[in-house]
């Protein structure tokens, strides 16, 4: 089973190998198939000008038909954009993360749905239950069960 | 016993009729990069991650949506519960199409 998360990811990889990376992502690290880390910026005119963030990708063993876990890294390196879907903790939540996730995304297709979400922000705010979410929430993003209540965001 | 190939000569190849535009043509290796599962990003004539030889024991599965996969890629995203059995590409309720061969 742990053929197709193989197979896949090295397709992924070669791919962006090859044939590059759109604007505004990079590879921080993907030097192995359990967790890849890549960095994602804004361009443009938008409230996030100028800044540079970095995702985690955490694979689970049947990937992809089974959706990644995606965070935000935030330690002393990182930070996670403030964005009102984005907890301070790095978590996200956007529904193609949880159940509007499909096998055929891909990391690429994943950072480049974040990367319109940060692109079409119009204030900058943490989700308004941050404090109380953070300090209880589960290590893994996918242990919770998130509320898809705001597409305009 | 160990056998070295020193040369072959292909006298035919198989793929699939997937119906796609590029299909009946004789440069269609031009375009076979586009032609794979969306799933596993395998092409449609190699198989899926789970076999070891392509063809009729790795059998493409076509929806009424018209869009195709590996048989077995999709059925493993059908048997999870958050597939809630849609199409991966549309998100459409999966119905397999009837496929007629009329060739």
């Amino acid at each position: 089973m742990a053929t197709i998360l193989t197979k896949r990811l090295n397709k992924e990889l070669r791919e962006m190998q090859t044939h590059g990376l759109p604007t505004g992502i990079t590879i921080v690290r993907a030097d192995d198939l359990s967790e890849w880390l890549l960095s994602v910026e804004v361009l443009g005119n938008t409230l996030y000008e100028g800044e540079k963030f970095c995702l985690r990708f955490e694979f689970p063993h049947n990937y992809p038909i089974d959706s990644p876990a995606v965070t935000f890294v935030a330690d002393d390196k990182w930070t996670a954009p403030v964005h009102p879907h984005v907890y301070s903790n790095g978590h996200i939540c956007a529904s193609i993360l949880g159940p509007e996730w499909s096998p055929v995304l891909s990391v690429v297709s994943v950072c480049l749905t974040l990367q319109s979400m940060l692109a079409s922000c119009t204030s900058k705010q943490r989700p308004p239950d941050n404090d109380k979410y953070v300090s209880h929430a589960p290590r893994n993003p996918k242990n919770t069960r998130f509320h898809y209540d705001d597409d305009t965001v | 016993m160990k056998v070295t190939v020193k040369q072959w000569h292909a006298v035919a190849y198989w793929r699939w009729d997937t119906g796609a535009p590029g299909d009946q043509d004789a440069n269609a290796d031009e375009d076979a990069e586009e032609d794979v599962c969306g799933i596993c990003r395998v092409s449609f004539e190699g198989c899926c991650p789970t076999c070891k030889m392509p063809g009729d024991d790795c059998p493409l599965i076509w929806g009424q949506c018209t869009h195709v996969f590996h048989m077995h890629c999709l059925l493993k995203w059908l048997n999870t519960a958050s597939s809630k059995q849609q199409c991966p590409m549309d998100r459409r309720p999966w119905i397999t199409a009837e496929r007629k061969v009329d060739r």
